[in-house]
């Protein structure tokens, strides 16, 4: 008997560090979690500014190459996961009671849980429909592209790819639907934040904080639908001739650059130093020139 | 300060219509009964003349003169708590009509205004119930001693007189003061969930006890115990054991189980600014974390 009271007193790992744990939870919803959200959003949001813009900053994105994927996984998708598992716990660690206590705080409470729910179904359906989860060759052929429609986005034909993913109305809808539920839950957790971490806590200062939470929300909200009007008014044909000319400029380039890449070692060393020497003599002239 | 927060009055059944329907001659109260701890509950109903400035406990005090049913059976009084009768000692919570409150404070009229059909009372639901209204609320009162919601100042010699008080903490104080751990912040928490262990054979009492408490620390400990950290912490001379309130708030549900729902603020009897002591209460434990974190 005496060991089973020991037992409970002990606890799992979750409910020893359960402070810790539930502070890190918040935390990683605001940062990196909410903050990623709020740069994706306003990058799709560029849709609107035409196939070059959203391009651009597709591209500049991917200018971090081997980079990408590590960043990808420390600052999105572990956090993601942490928040979405602490959350599932959370929410199934309480009792929500609308039909007897219907309070607006209450209320928040429920739409908060609600949205958590559409928010993982969403964002895991967003990542397979646009990614096909896994960046896997064999993956992708045979499971995620044939099948079940997955990894629709194509980073170099960004405007096109997003506007065909998004051609249905449907998808449109259920797009629509995850971006609000999203933007709500960001929008609710950052005022509860606020009073979990003791920024916000007279009844006077709350409702302050939650006008700014609330316009917050609305401007986000305005910003995520946005990016469905910008791929509804995205002229498909219009953007893959653009992003087949930019393909082709950029493979061009690459060649060229691999040509002289290969050029460079062909060289013997005395030949690639004589070559240095020029190099660096024609910089110093130039220099020199400018100086004058 | 005391900050008047978004209070639905008719939790507390002073809704005033404006309209005055005439008051019926009888009407009916169904209970939600329950013979043992742990046994089955059923309805019950009763049917009651009404009389001038009845309130929920005089219409159980005639249910238990009546001893007999609407529909004219045998039966035994129905158990409920209450002591003060005046709204400052929370014996007597209940559900009325589904939602969280005294009896004493509940009047008949006000309740019939709302519904002339009938009044229905249960226990309260997040308690294990000892008979029919009856609830042991033991739980509420092990929160208190897990978060010391008190000041050690007992000993043997004369202490001398404490720190001066400021009005302004005065003024702080004073509300977070009047809980009369009641409860009803605990039953309209949607994080506070009913922890109701049975004694098992050859189990002594004070074995069940120490298991029965066990597992009460381990459930979230509620707003009125994190209020009375606030109030504690915030005296001079409670302020000496401030940092282990708020470890005692840091532990396995603790203030962190808080889901910011604000039913408890809403629901409170004594309108005390709870979710201002939540606030209050996650801004000295991040603090309190931080220092720890950084000197030890």
């Amino acid at each position: 008997m005496e060991a089973a009271v020991e037992a409970a007193r002990q606890g799992t790992f979750f409910s020893r560090n359960e402070f810790l744990i539930r502070r890190l939870h918040s935390l990683t919803g605001l940062i990196p979690v909410g903050a990623y959200m709020c740069i994706h959003l306003l990058t799709n949001a560029s849709t609107l500014g035409g196939p070059e813009m959203f391009q651009k900053n597709v591209d500049l994105i991917h200018s971090l190459g081997p980079a990408l994927p590590i960043v990808e996984w420390t600052f999105i998708f572990l956090p993601l996961i942490f928040h979405a598992v602490v959350g599932v716990v959370i929410i199934r660690s309480g009792n929500a009671n609308l039909s007897s206590y219907y309070y607006v705080g209450n209320v928040r409470y429920t739409l908060q849980r609600v949205t958590a729910w559409i928010a993982l179904l969403f964002i895991a359906y967003h990542v397979f429909h646009m990614h096909g989860w896994f960046h896997n060759a064999w993956w992708l052929e045979n499971v995620a592209n044939n099948e079940l429609g997955g990894h629709q986005f194509d980073p170099h034909k960004a405007s096109s790819t997003a506007a065909i993913a998004l051609a249905s109305p449907l998808k449109k809808l259920f797009y629509g639907i995850g971006v609000i539920s999203c933007v709500y839950h960001l929008a609710n957790g950052l005022w509860t934040m606020g009073i979990t971490w003791g920024v916000w806590t007279t009844a006077a200062a709350q409702r302050r904080a939650n006008w700014i939470c609330g316009a917050f929300g609305i401007a986000l909200t305005v910003v995520g639908l946005a990016a469905l009007v910008g791929v509804t008014t995205t002229d498909v044909d219009k953007a893959e001739a653009y992003e087949k000319v930019r393909h082709e400029m950029n493979l061009e380039e690459q060649q060229r650059a691999e040509a002289e890449a290969k050029r460079l070692k062909s060289l013997s060393p005395a030949e690639r130093e004589a070559e240095a020497k020029a190099q660096a003599e024609k910089e110093a002239k130039a220099a020199e020139t400018k100086a004058h | 300060m005391i900050q008047a927060n978004s209070h639905d009055d008719s939790a507390h059944g002073s809704h005033d219509h404006g309209e005055h329907h005439a008051p019926p001659a009888q009407f009916a109260v169904r209970v939600l009964r329950q013979d043992a701890p742990g046994a089955p509950s059923y309805w019950e109903r009763h049917t009651i003349t009404r009389e001038n400035d009845m309130n929920v406990i005089s219409v159980l005090q005639r249910i238990a003169a009546q001893s007999e049913t609407a529909d004219g059976d045998k039966t035994t009084p129905v158990a409920w708590d209450c002591n003060c009768l005046e709204e400052v000692c929370g014996a007597c919570t209940m559900l009325v009509n589904g939602k969280t409150r005294q009896a004493c404070s509940a009047l008949v009229d006000k309740l019939l205004a709302e519904n002339p059909e009938e009044i229905e009372l249960r226990p309260m639901s997040k308690f294990p119930v000892v008979r029919d209204l009856m609830v042991n609320r033991s739980r509420l009162f092990r929160a208190l001693q897990k978060v010391q919601a008190w000041i050690p100042v007992d000993g043997y010699y004369d202490m001398g007189s404490g720190p001066r008080v400021s009005p302004a903490n005065q003024e702080q104080a004073y509300p977070l003061s009047e809980c009369m751990s009641c409860g009803c912040c605990l039953e309209a928490c949607p994080q506070f969930t009913k922890i109701e262990l049975k004694k098992q054979e050859g189990e002594t009492d004070e074995a069940f006890k120490a298991r029965e408490q066990a597992a009460f620390d381990r459930g979230f400990v509620g707003a009125h115990a994190i209020s009375q950290v606030m109030l504690f912490n915030n005296h001079p001379t409670g302020a000496m054991n401030a940092p282990a309130r708020l470890e005692a708030l840091m532990a396995e549900g603790g203030i962190q189980d808080c889901g910011n729902a604000q039913n408890c603020v809403a629901v409170c009897p004594k309108k005390i600014p709870l979710t201002t002591s939540i606030g209050r209460a996650g801004r000295a434990t991040t603090v309190h974390a931080i220092k720890k974190f950084f000197d030890r």
